[in-house]
């Protein structure tokens, strides 16, 4: 039988209230939960617990804001207007792209913008993203406040799929990029098909939100949340976090996880009281409204601690790298002229209208992730200790164990810089030439705008400039991986490995190689163009 | 003992249970972990993710109910064996047989091993389900450990009446309904039956005296019904000097005549009122309490309670029910039951019958439990009857148990049937016409179909479709039938049971059982308060028409609060006042900044010297529970709106206050916190809580800059022995 130890009645404050008369609550009396776990606990949320220092709650005018329910309505509000010009005049508006300022705030500052905020923030997008945003006020039937009601179906996403975490947001994501792609949505293209490509992804945020509960669509479909999540673990904001782990474990209540009287529970299936990282935590403050033991707070943390400090790892975040780094390898190999040859081999033979051809845009990208993964397993090979048996874990896919595991997925954790710089490398040119079009955009509402007015055709940097301002991009990002490796091949791979020394220089080779390439890579473009 | 799986069990039952948890969305929070009965869950600490032990799992599936994120799933079979079936006797001859149908468990065997399908979780649903909240895994622990005193003691410390309730309550909505098994769509462990079993095996104890609180106490009851009952033993035990008006010649109220020898046997109905008048209460038999008797009753006690039940038939809207042969059910079953005592015939029957050489046809309006009493009594007495009530037979309220009785034992009970007329010979009722009704779902009325009628004769008619409030007692009882309600966010710890999670299982009916239960507590938490300064009331008399357990429950409860408040009536209180030092006090306080929060720190710590026990609670957590055992509440708010408009209490005070259930005779001191001005903060909130009965005898502005010293003027007052009016220190710098 359990262990019968009183349960501590939830009057918190520590307020145990003696009386003349004995107190009548039999319930009290008749429940004795079993003792929670809290052997190993300390060890393992050690690395990643933050300092009360760096609480930004702690100050009040913060801490107001953050705990008023309209804080994240006027977070999104602004963008929700954007989002819904960027649609309408995309559709309604001047065609020329760079002058249709749905257009041109999307591809010119939008995508810049939200790298930025990822590698110093990490979600702090989520809070504000319009799709999710709209989504959940009518999934909630409330723009702030707290309903009990939700609208829709309230399913939970079965185990078979759920397994593989952020898989299908890079399926999402590749799938997205492909038409991008094709219709040269990003480049941009006619403004239009930009309108079409946002009331596609607010639609489906829509349908999501309203066939499963919470931010099932964020956590698992929608095709940022990966990239976002990935390369955000970079960001200085370790997010919302317990601020006492004891006080957490004790709680009969976990209002952050079900919901209480002033917030909801956390709509991103993250409990304050065990996060590691800011990887799913979507910095919507639900779970600051909803403790009554005012015991949650919103920390910052150093630069890339979610990315080496967390103990458990996760292969699908692994598997995401992978395909990420792909994904925007591809897109720098496409501006090569070999590229440029097999891609009109391909379409000639398949009768494929234009580039990108589905076979080598999957192809490239396949071939990179396995390359990525076949190094993975040589690895694996070459160091692991043989003493060690490194199954034995769960059965599905998040959570198998196996010696190329246990190689593969701390090595891609570590390329996560170099690929995020990569990334915002690939945005620049973009933004550094055309940001100012946002002003003359602006005035074309009014019937202002030319593409012969000086803000349009101003540059920010010169060419030669720009490709400078990406290698040393790409250059920061590698110093990154470079150190991130270090770390965590100490950390991870050593004491798995027959020669740890020997080990973590090849994981640190790897991280070195792909970086070069990436530059590589730029220096070819910039040559092509 | 631990609970133990043995491999027959898995081939008995199939595929064994498989837990799965969904390792990318268990956060790791423990809920499952504590609350696994049987330890198959504990935590991966490596991932900090919950791991099972499938050997250990019975498939009972409260980590599912309790998990917040949704992150385990669980297959297969539940580990557990059969449920006892409990035995009946049929008899042979229905004529004037008045014993007990139902038997219960009849070996401890038996019993034991039943109580062995109890997994004794550890955060109980079957104790939230009760509603007296009996500690259920606790007396069948003791079973299994064949301690029946022990078990008998467990059962004492919430029920003085498990003998009875055993017998009469619907366990299928209440505890049964709510035990693990039934949530998880199995079969229940027979709860009520081993409650009988221990009830009826295990001497039950006196109503002693267990303590002084009391002590001096005079309190009247009205009603000696099962809500009289459980008010009478709490404050005889604490010391009061109780006396009991029953209006009928016998106490026991609904015990006695209103439910039938067959279901609960007059040796166990009196069994209650033996053993109190062995106590020491005095019972007044043959007195009514009328309304306007009240300021008598409070004049020569210190406090009343009002349980008296709700009393009044409903009657249907047709012509000819004041024909004559037409009766109510309370008229009938007192009939019956003093007929079958004496084993004799009923002379309504007798009448009724006439110089038929056909037994009397009784109709019986309704087909709930009163309704199924009063056909089945009348079967005894060599009668035929018929129940009509106009539900579909698959949404009546009916315990299946009674009605599978009833109709072997003879009653014909035709659901989807209404009355439309009686109609009489001479003046005497001879005929009824029924019409047929459709009904498609239990949530919508039943729709009578136009033209259906049919004739039938009938000698004898009695209504028995239930009870009302009698409206002579509204006036001093405002408000009552209080409903039982659940609000939108129920209580957080019944929302972490997973009592909550499996709306409406099989076993209970598809009744809610999870939401009737937090309806029920919410009602029980609110028979603690008083109307008007030392007025209680419990039972029907304050919910409507409801059960034995609950009003025994309340009338609990409501002992309980007098005990704690130890209201004195004016006569006495020429007597020195109970020095402050014997006042609990209740710091409630709504918070933004927590400037509000600092003050009522403050003041607890001030208060905490010279009281006998000061709470401090932020606002939300406040509920009648909490008011009803505090003598002084201190209520403090945080001051709203832009420094000129809408200035007031925050909203959530204001939100608070017009939810606030009565507050009569508790002193209440105000206070608010402000920046610049707090206007008519706290004349905003004097307002409401004067109007529910409360007295404010301080009230306290504190700015910024004056703390201090506002501090010290409120002390002050607070220091100074209660009713002496409100005295206002508000300073504006
Ligand atoms: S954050 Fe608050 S509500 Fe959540 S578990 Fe911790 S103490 Fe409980
Ligand atoms: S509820 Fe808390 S933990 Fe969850 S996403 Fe929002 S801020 Fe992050
Ligand atoms: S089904 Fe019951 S026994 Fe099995 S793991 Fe869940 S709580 Fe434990
Ligand atoms: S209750 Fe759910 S989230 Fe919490 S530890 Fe168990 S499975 Fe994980
Ligand atoms: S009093 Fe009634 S509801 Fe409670 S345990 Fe006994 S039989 Fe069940
Ligand atoms: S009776 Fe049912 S709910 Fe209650 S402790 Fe036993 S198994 Fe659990």
């Amino acid at each position: 039988m359990p262990t019968r130890t009183k349960m501590q009645i939830g009057k918190g404050d520590g307020d145990f209230r003696p009386t003349a008369v004995p107190p009548m609550d039999p319930i009290a009396k008749a429940v004795h939960l079993r003792a929670p776990v809290t052997d190993g606990m300390k060890e393992h949320f050690a690395p990643t617990d933050v300092s009360p220092g760096l609480e930004v709650t702690r100050f009040k005018p913060i801490a107001n804001l953050v705990r008023s329910r309209k804080f994240q309505f006027f977070l999104i509000l602004p963008n929700q207007i954007i989002f819904w010009l960027v649609i309408f005049l995309g559709l309604a508006g001047t065609v020329v792209p760079g002058l249709n300022f749905g257009t041109a705030i999307t591809w010119y500052v939008w995508f810049a913008l939200v790298f930025v905020m990822m590698v110093v923030v990490g979600r702090a997008w989520c809070s504000m993203c319009p799709f999710g945003g709209f989504a959940e006020w009518i999934q909630r039937a409330s723009f702030w406040k707290r309903t009990q009601k939700a609208l829709g179906l309230g399913i939970k996403l079965p185990e078979s799929l759920a397994q593989y975490g952020l898989l299908f947001s890079v399926g999402m994501f590749l799938l997205l990029t492909w038409i991008e792609e094709f219709f040269n949505i990003a480049g941009p293209g006619v403004p239009h098909e930009t309108s079409y490509m946002v009331i596609g992804i607010v639609s489906s945020a829509l349908l999501f939100f309203l066939v499963f509960e919470r931010r099932t669509f964020c956590r698992y479909f929608c095709p940022l949340t990966a990239v976002i999540g990935t390369v955000g673990t970079m960001g200085s904001v370790a997010g919302f976090r317990t601020k006492d782990r004891d006080v957490c474990v004790e709680c009969k209540t976990k209002d952050c996880m079900r919901g209480g009287e002033n917030g909801y529970g956390c709509p991103w299936y993250t409990w304050p009281g065990s996060a590691d990282s800011n990887l799913t935590c979507g910095l919507c403050s639900e779970c600051y409204k909803a403790c009554p033991s005012d015991n949650v707070g919103l920390f910052l943390q150093r630069p890339l601690t979610s990315l080496v400090a967390p103990r458990r790892r996760r292969p699908d975040v692994a598997w995401a790298v992978a395909g990420l780094l792909g994904l925007v390898l591809f897109q720098q190999i496409n501006a090569t002229s070999a590229y440029t040859t097999l891609d009109g081999a391909l379409n000639k033979v398949m009768s494929f209208p234009q580039y990108p051809n589905p076979i080598d845009y999957l192809g490239i990208i396949g071939a990179i992730t396995a390359a990525l993964g076949g190094i993975g397993w040589l690895m694996s090979r070459a160091f692991a200790r043989r003493d060690l048996v490194f199954t034995g874990g769960g059965r599905t896919f998040i959570d198998k164990t196996s010696k190329f595991r246990a190689y593969f997925v701390p090595m891609m954790y570590g390329l996560v810089p170099v690929t995020g710089a990569d990334y915002f490398a690939r945005q620049l040119p973009k933004a550094l030439k055309h940001a100012s079009r946002l002003v003359p955009s602006v005035a074309a509402w009014f019937g202002d705008g030319s593409t012969k007015s000086y803000l349009y055709n101003y540059r920010i940097l010169s060419n030669p400039h720009i490709v400078l301002t990406q290698l040393v991009v790409v250059g920061l990002g590698l110093v990154g991986s470079v150190w991130a490796t270090w770390r965590i091949s100490g950390r991870e791979l050593a004491p798995i490995s027959a020669k740890p020394l020997a080990a973590r220089f090849a994981v640190e080779a790897m991280a070195l190689a792909t970086g070069g390439a990436i530059l590589f890579l730029y220096v070819i473009m910039h040559a092509a163009s | 003992m631990t609970f133990t799986l043995d491999s027959t069990m898995r081939d008995l039952h199939g595929a064994a249970p498989k837990v799965t948890i969904l390792v990318d969305r268990c956060a790791g929070c423990q809920e499952c972990v504590v609350r696994c009965p049987t330890a198959a869950l504990s935590m991966d600490t490596g991932n900090w993710v919950a791991k099972a032990d499938q050997s250990l799992c019975v498939g009972c599936r409260q980590c599912v109910r309790t998990c917040p994120f949704s992150a385990i799933e669980v297959e297969g079979a539940m580990m557990v064996g059969p449920r006892a079936e409990t035995s009946y006797r049929h008899p042979t001859n229905l004529l004037g047989d008045a014993g007990e149908i139902r038997e219960g468990i009849l070996t401890l065997e038996a019993a034991v091993a039943e109580a062995s399908r109890c997994l004794e979780c550890p955060d109980p649903t079957c104790v939230r389900g009760c509603p007296v909240h009996n500690d259920i895994p606790g007396f069948l622990h003791a079973l299994r450990e064949e301690d029946l005193d022990q078990a008998q003691q467990v059962l004492r410390r919430t029920s003085v009446l498990p003998d009875i309730c055993s017998r009469v309550c619907d366990q299928a909505v209440q505890c049964e309904g709510s035990c693990s098994w039934s949530l998880a769509g199995g079969q229940p462990v027979a709860i009520g039956a081993l409650e009988r079993f221990i009830a009826d095996n295990s001497e039950i104890p006196p109503a002693e005296r267990v303590s002084e609180a009391a002590e001096g106490l005079e309190v009247a009851v009205v009603g000696s019904g099962p809500a009289g009952i459980g008010a009478a033993w709490e404050l005889v035990q604490a010391g009061a000097k109780v006396t009991v008006y029953e209006k009928q010649d016998q106490p026991g109220g609904l015990l006695r005549w209103g439910i039938p020898d067959f279901t609960l046997p007059s040796e166990v109905a009196m069994r209650p009122w033996d053993q109190l008048m062995e106590a020491g209460v005095e019972l007044r038999c043959g007195e009514e309490v009328h309304p306007d008797r009240l300021s008598e009753l409070l004049e020569h006690n210190d406090a009343v309670v009002l349980a008296q039940g709700a009393g009044v038939p409903m009657r249907p809207p047709v012509p000819g029910t004041d024909l004559d042969g037409v009766m109510d059910a309370t008229q009938f079953l007192t009939r019956s039951y003093a007929a079958l005592e004496r084993h004799q015939g009923m002379d309504e029957l007798r009448v009724a019958a006439g110089s038929k050489v056909r037994p009397p046809k009784v109709l019986v309006l309704g087909g709930g439990n009163t309704a199924m009493d009063v056909a089945r009594s009348a079967r005894r007495l060599g009668a035929s009857a018929m129940c009509v009530d106009w539900m579909d037979r698959r949404f009546a309220p009916v315990r299946p148990d009674e009605l599978t009785e009833a109709e072997a034992e003879g009653v014909v009970v035709k659901f989807s049937t209404t009355l439309a007329a009686l109609e009489g010979e001479q003046g005497r009722v001879a005929y009824a016409k029924l019409s047929h009704t459709r009904q498609e779902s239990a949530k919508e009325k039943p729709e009578v179909i136009e033209g259906s009628i049919e004739t039938e004769p009938v000698d004898l008619v009695v209504m028995a479709m239930g009870y009302r409030n009698d409206p002579e007692f509204s006036p001093v009882l405002p408000g009552t039938p209080i409903r039982k309600e659940v609000k939108p966010l129920p209580d957080r710890q019944w929302t972490a049971s997973g009592l909550l999670a499996n709306p409406a299982p099989d076993f209970a009916r598809h009744m809610p059982v999870g939401k009737l239960a937090l309806g029920r507590d919410g009602a029980l938490s609110k028979a603690a308060l008083p109307f008007g300064d030392r007025c209680w009331a419990a039972g029907d008399a304050l919910v409507g028409p409801s059960t034995v357990v609950e009003a025994m429950a309340q009338g609990r409860r409501a002992g309980h609060a007098i005990i704690a408040r130890h209201p004195q009536r004016p006569a006495r209180t020429a007597e020195p006042q109970p020095p402050s030092s014997t006042r609990r006090v209740l710091i409630a306080y709504e918070s933004r900044s927590g400037n509000t929060k600092a003050v009522a720190g403050r003041l607890q710590e001030a208060l905490n010297p010279i009281s006998a026990e000061v709470t401090c609670l932020p606002l939300n957590r406040v509920g009648a529970a909490e008011l009803a055992e505090a003598d002084l509440l201190v209520l403090g708010t945080w001051v709203e709106g832009f420094v000129v408009a809408r200035v007031g209490p925050a909203k959530a005070t204001k939100a608070w206050l017009a939810q606030l259930p009565r507050m009569a005779g508790v002193e209440v001191a105000l206070f608010c916190t402000y920046g610049v001005d707090p206007k008519g903060t706290l004349a905003a909130m004097r307002k409401p809580l004067e109007a529910k009965g409360a007295r404010v005898v301080a009230e306290a502005a504190f700015g910024r800059r004056d703390v201090e010293i506002t501090l010290a003027e409120l002390l002050g007052r607070l220091v100074r022995q209660p009713g002496t009016g409100g005295v206002k220190v508000a300073r504006r710098s």
